[in-house]
């Protein structure tokens, strides 16, 4: 049963809200000890569900109508613990909803608990979070990607109806590949961050994990558009996607800077997608990224000095933990790297130059998507390796090669699964310019639906 | 001597900087003015800046005639540095809003929007964030400052520009932080931070003053460095190497767009602005023909001016300021009020000032009649009437006087006798008899009349 037959069901009364509720806690009472994708339950779910049950019965049941949510841990919810799974939060309680909760409860949704993550999103292995790895439950024995690991883990299990995630490099596209389930990075400002703990702020992103496209959009149909006050929003109400679309005639660009560096195994998945989009009548053709190979280091100076600036506030005082001090490896490198090149004497030299590079490449995606509608591709360009393997922290950030552009651009990008390398799922990447996500999830949909 | 300023006060909004707390910060219980953007909550995004604390600091640049940054993107820039009044680690402050003015000769090198930080306690180790976002306003002058006393009768020149947009906070409440850079020909760059009056300024200036030269003389160094004025002890100290080293690794704030300030909307600021207090002293001078000691003290608060200009149109507008500079300013200090506090009406000082300028009452029983005023305002005649100051009629007089005359018989006889200041000792009767009504002037002039008349009786009997 897709999304929205589930929600026929809810509406309908076939199913309430409760029982939705509790056939998800047995699972993860069952399944979590194993995965791990989950740090804290909801203790007032049940509750929250029968109030929803009792909205639906006055027929005020909302777009969500009882389905079930799972929040990464990054994402303030009242009451729960947003530790970003890090000792640095692990005392913190978050005294208010972010602005995605507030509306996914005014939508009918019930929040389940709080997913694993790597520490800070700044991972994307789903290995680095202070309260142990995620595992994978397409793929069991690797890797489930991050930093979105829960999240991710949660949808591909059957733990949840709809997951929120966070991408600020990759972070919900690169599990979702992994994972094998659907997954967006909306365009930077059509998402309210109110209440996302800060990784790297000008690319940052909440965005939807859900089993299938039509999940992806229903839930950023509730979440999506102004809110208002906050500094960085496009001005965009709400939106709505039709997303049964045609793709015949749609022109569709590949890039050969995206399956240069990626494993071979990949892009035949990947390859074999995009002749089933040309059999439905898409004109596929192929578009240049030339300065693609620069943007990973662009990215990880920019995220370093924003992740810096941003984890100041840790600094003993009102958490209780000095971050410094208790964090672990990655996050350590992040704000060390960050503290470093934003000093007076470097700044001209790499911040400012990450940032000429940052818009050289949004220029060269605008450029593209003048000629085409969207750009299929690869999301991650190698296989996930065996959770526990050690890998350097250089090869570690080569898994987010095909992912760092979007966020970059500030562009959309979504991902599906396009097939499996070996019994593990590869996802096929689909990115469109700035609001643009109609576009890519009818794309992403009609991949969906062809598989 | 160099002496340059950076002025703080905070502006007077309903609303915080970047949330929508209240700004009576001292008037709540401490930390109940506040959400999650203005303690720096995880992940708390901070709204737009407040437009009415914009609009403040484009006035304020405006008034001390800045070129104002329009049509740019100014972006908001973090400052990080770490301190327990401070939620987030940085504090946010924009580039200049404005370049470029000046006032009374001292160069304006540009002006900031910056915010408050909370308030700690070190004592109890605790942080109020009541104060955490307030608007503040940042000028800085170019080192055009040559005295401690100069420096000082500039920062009040400042601080009444900044009261007269009506949109600060009085700097007497404590809204006000100033750092000044202070160098002596020969000796580096010294600046003293932590000072938070006129007062103090110019105490750590004097301070500083004798501290370099007395280096000098000896023939030592004076290092360029940071320096923290003790209020307590009037001296200033050097700070902690550490702050001195502190890169504050300024970056755009990612999470706020440039503020843009559109041309158009800046006109119309300047548009409703009002009058500059320098430019308003000098047309004082120039246009009312004002001794320029009155036209300071009368410009010193824009609602003295307004009131002066007011009354100005219908009395002697040089007899309305010496009124203005001696005995309202006089009875205004006295009670604690500034001149926008007060009670009464422009008609109701009016009608005094014609009664006192027609001659119907003396400037003393004027003066009396203004302290009620203030007090308990009313109708100047009104008063006259409750206080028994109503003028006597002549008759009354010509009673009075004859009765103090019969009454004092010894200082008739001396004036008789050409001694004048047996006259001042009669005046005086006949005044304090009328309980005050009396009209010296007119008491002293039937006074005389009436002695005369006497002379010329005495002479032909």
């Amino acid at each position: 049963m897709g999304t929205l037959g589930k929600l026929q069901a809810l509406r309908s009364g076939e199913l309430s809200a409760v029982e939705n509720l509790e056939r998800f806690l047995e699972r993860i009472e069952k399944m979590n000890r194993e995965l791990n994708a989950f740090l804290q339950l909801n203790p007032r779910a049940r509750e929250e569900a029968e109030e929803v049950d009792r909205r639906i019965g006055r027929g005020e049941g909302g777009r969500l109508s009882g389905l079930v949510v799972a929040v990464k841990s990054n994402i303030n919810v009242l009451g729960l613990r947003a530790t970003c799974a890090s000792r640095t939060l692990e005392d913190y309680v978050s005294t208010y909803d972010a602005e995605v909760i507030t509306r996914i409860r005014r939508e009918g949704g019930v929040v389940v608990g709080m997913t694993n993550m790597d520490e800070f999103a700044c991972g994307s292995s789903g290995e680095s979070s202070a309260f142990g790895p995620t595992g994978n439950p397409s793929a069991p024995g690797y890797i489930p990607g991050g930093s979105s690991s829960g999240s991710a883990a949660a949808v591909a299990a059957g733990l949840c109806d709809l997951a929120l995630g966070t991408d600020t490099g990759g972070s919900i596209r690169n599990p979702a590949s992994h994972c094998g389930v659907a997954g967006l990075k909306p365009t930077y400002g059509l998402v309210p961050r109110h209440g996302l703990i800060d990784l790297g702020m000008s690319l940052d992103q909440i965005g939807p994990l859900a089993p299938d496209v039509h999940g992806l959009s229903l839930l950023m149909e509730c979440i999506a558009g102004k809110n208002p006050g906050e500094g960085m929003m496009l001005e965009v109400e709400r939106v709505s996607y039709e997303l049964e679309g045609d793709v015949g005639g749609m022109r569709i660009g590949v890039c050969p800077q995206f399956s240069f560096l990626t494993d071979p195994r990949i892009n035949e998945v990947v390859e074999r997608k995009v002749e089933r989009l040309r059999e439905l009548g898409a004109e596929v053709e192929e578009v240049s990224i030339p300065h693609l190979e620069h943007a990973l280091s662009a990215y990880y100076l920019i995220v370093s000095v924003e992740f810096f600036s941003a984890t100041r506030r840790y600094d003993g005082r009102k958490y209780g933990k000095r971050i410094e001090e208790v964090c672990g490896e990655e996050v350590l490198r992040r704000i060390a790297m960050g503290s470093y090149i934003s000093r007076k004497e470097y700044r001209g030299k790499y911040y400012q130059r990450a940032l000429q590079l940052r818009t050289l490449i949004r220029k060269e995606f605008s450029s593209a998507f003048r000629r085409v509608e969207v750009l299929v591709g690869p999301t991650v360009p190698k296989l996930p390796h065996r959770l526990g393997q050690k890998l350097s922290p250089l090869e570690m950030y080569a898994y987010d090669y095909l992912t760092v552009p979007a966020n970059l651009a500030g562009i959309c990008a979504g991902v599906v699964k396009a097939g499996e390398v070996g019994g593990i799922p590869v996802g096929i990447q689909v990115q469109g310019p700035p609001l643009g996500e109609e576009k890519i999830l009818r794309v992403m949909r009609a991949l969906e639906a062809g598989a | 001597m160099k002496i340059g300023f950076e002025v703080h006060l905070q502006l007077r909004t309903e609303r915080k900087l970047y949330c929508d707390c209240p700004t009576n910060y001292a008037e709540v219980p401490p930390n109940t003015n506040v959400c999650p953007i203005c303690t720096g909550m995880p992940g708390a995004k901070p709204m737009r800046p407040n437009r009415a604390a914009v609009e403040a600091a484009v006035e304020i640049s405006l008034m001390l005639g800045c070129r104002v940054q329009t049509g740019k993107p100014l972006y908001i820039q973090r400052k990080h540095y770490d301190y327990p009044d401070l939620p987030s680690g940085y504090q946010r402050t924009s580039l200049p809003l404005a370049l470029e003015g000046s006032l009374e000769g001292v160069r304006i090198r540009e002006v900031h929007l910056e915010e408050d930080p909370g308030q700690y306690d070190p004592v109890s180790g605790s942080v109020d964030f009541n104060r955490s976002g307030i608007p503040l306003v940042e000028i800085v002058t170019e080192p055009d400052l040559r005295s401690p006393e100069e420096a000082r009768r500039f920062l009040r020149s400042l601080i009444r520009v900044l009261e007269y947009t009506g949109k600060v906070r009085p700097e007497a409440g404590g809204a006000m932080r100033v750092d000044v850079n202070v160098s002596l020909e020969g000796g580096g760059r010294v600046e003293v931070k932590n000072i938070n009056s006129v007062k103090g300024t110019y105490r750590a200036l004097k301070f500083e003053l004798q501290r370099q030269a007395e280096r000098l003389r000896r023939g030592e160094r004076v290092s360029r460095e940071t320096r923290a004025y003790l209020e307590s002890q009037m001296i200033t100290v050097p700070m902690r190497t550490k702050e001195l080293e502190e890169d504050y690794r300024y970056i755009p704030d990612p999470d706020l767009p440039p503020v843009l300030l559109e041309e158009e909307w800046v006109e119309e600021v300047r548009g409703r602005m009002v009058e500059p207090p320098h430019l308003r002293e000098r047309r004082l001078v120039e246009k009312y023909g004002l001794p320029p000691a009155s036209a300071r003290v009368i410009t010193g608060e824009r609602e003295l001016a307004d009131l002066f200009e007011r009354v100005a149109r219908e009395v002697n507008p040089l007899f309305a300021a010496d009124w203005f500079r001696t005995k309202l300013k006089k009875v205004l200090n006295y009670m604690g009020l500034r001149a926008g506090e007060v009670g009464f009406s422009a008609e109701q000082l009016l009608s005094l000032l014609k009664m006192v300028e027609g001659g119907r009452i003396s400037p003393e029983q004027g003066e009396l009649v203004l302290r009620e005023l203030a007090r308990e305002p009313a109708d100047p005649e009104e008063i006259l009437l409750r206080m028994g100051l109503l003028p006597l009629g002549r008759g009354e007089l010509e009673e009075l006087v004859e009765r103090v005359m019969e009454e004092n018989r010894e200082a008739v006889r001396d004036y008789l006798a050409g001694r004048e200041e047996a006259l001042n000792f009669l005046t005086g009767r006949v005044v304090r008899a009328s309980g005050g009504r009396a009209n010296p002037r007119e008491a002293v002039g039937l006074l005389r009349e009436k002695l005369e008349e006497l002379r010329g009786k005495g002479q032909t009997s």
